[in-house]
């Protein structure tokens, strides 16, 4: 008799035991599934829309827009920056090396890698961050992140990167899942005195207008950076295009490549395996 | 009757007299503490608002000016909204999960 209180007492703890585990599992981090239901959200939002075509931002989901886009790009806006880019990125350090030294391939298509976890420092590293640690380590000074020079190198390096699909990879290291869990939670959070979220427009409203523009959708968001925005009159990173939005929604912005910036860089690009790169843009 | 109407009388008076008294340097200071406070909690949690920041620049210039109500007034609203922002981060430390993709 007490034996067999004892066995389903044990039962219970164990069932108990075994709910328990079974819901930090759905609960644990799994980049590959929200992946998939990420990019199938948007594939059933915008059933016409290829998935190479969401690098192409609102042009993709807004057909008007893509008739005057496709004629902006008889003289594409960001030439000037990107013919500056190739020249700096070609010019020598004063020690006689330079970017190409820093990175694989010598630099040359490899924006889609970007960014990418580092498992020796345990942080999130994106193409500006890269960039700008090549400067310091060959004794130049760091570049400003929003615009300028460094929207100048990154347009070269995106236009050599053009066509090759995002392939950004969550190496299996407790690290990487919370930077990338890190940069999910910004995206979804709401912040700043209008209370908006980055997925307030870049999902659920998603193709529709606020004011003049028409929302990008989030899945191949950042694959146009650096882009020329006929608003700013100049180029800007996608720093730029963070500090700015979180300003819209009243937010104080964080400095350019904080680390909840560059966590959600990566979260979105990952989002965006796949989607080509298409940068540098032009954007209304 | 007379009796009531004259206190009735002293009463407007004195509460009025009350509503009108001048904030002093000192109710602005503690106006402004409290406010700076708030902000503080909303960094600490990442979560400042442009508004909080535009009123607390308001108060310190107003405060600076020797224009302490204008001061206690831009503290205050300062310290409201900075206690919005951190109901919001609070609120929204769990409510993000349910707006994720599935």
């Amino acid at each position: 008799m007490r034996s067999g209180r004892l066995y389903r007492v044990g039962f219970a703890i164990a069932a108990l035991l075994g709910f328990v585990s079974l819901a930090r599992a759905a609960q644990a981090p799994n980049p590959a599934a929200d992946q998939r239901a990420f990019q199938a959200y948007f594939r059933s939002r915008f059933p016409t829309v290829k998935l190479a075509d969401f690098g192409n931002g609102p042009y993709a989901v807004n057909a008007l827009m893509r008739k005057q886009w496709e004629e902006i790009m008889a003289f594409p806006p960001y030439d000037f920056a990107l013919d500056a880019g190739k020249a700096a990125f070609a010019k020598p350090f004063a020690n006689g090396r330079g970017y190409a030294d820093c990175f694989p391939n010598k630099g040359i298509g490899i924006r889609q890698t970007f960014p990418y976890f580092d498992t020796k420092t345990g942080e999130v590293v994106t193409l500006d961050l890269a960039i700008n640690r090549c400067r310091i380590a060959n004794g130049e000074k760091p570049l400003p992140y929003q615009v300028g020079l460094m929207a100048a190198i990154t347009a070269y390096m995106a236009e050599t990167s053009r066509g090759k699909a995002f392939d950004i990879k969550i190496p299996d290291d407790p690290r990487a899942l919370a930077a990338y869990e890190d940069g999910k939670r910004f995206f979804y959070a709401r912040r700043g005195q209008l209370n908006f979220s980055c997925a307030s427009c870049h999902v659920q409203a998603a193709g529709q207008r606020l004011r003049g523009d028409i929302l990008a959708p989030a899945l191949g968001i950042l694959a146009a950076f650096p882009i020329y925005r006929s608003d700013w009159g100049s180029m800007g990173t996608i720093d730029r295009r963070f500090t700015s939005c979180n300003a819209q929604v009243r937010s104080v912005p964080f400095a350019p490549q904080d680390k909840t910036y560059r966590d959600l860089e990566y979260f979105l690009s990952y989002m965006s395996n796949g989607v080509p790169i298409t940068g540098p843009g032009a954007r209304p | 009757m007379k009796h009531a109407i004259i206190l009735a009388a002293a009463m407007a008076t004195a509460l009025s007299a009350t509503a009108a008294r001048a904030a002093t340097q000192a109710d602005a200071a503690a106006a402004l503490a409290a406010a700076l406070a708030a902000e503080a909690r909303a960094g600490q949690l990442r979560n400042q608002w442009l508004p909080t920041e535009a009123a607390l620049k308001t108060a310190k210039a107003e405060m600076a000016a020797g224009h302490f109500d204008a001061a206690v007034t831009a503290a205050q609203r300062a310290e409201a909204l900075a206690h919005r922002s951190v109901a919001q981060a609070r609120e929204q430390d769990r409510a993000w999960t349910a707006a994720v993709i599935r």
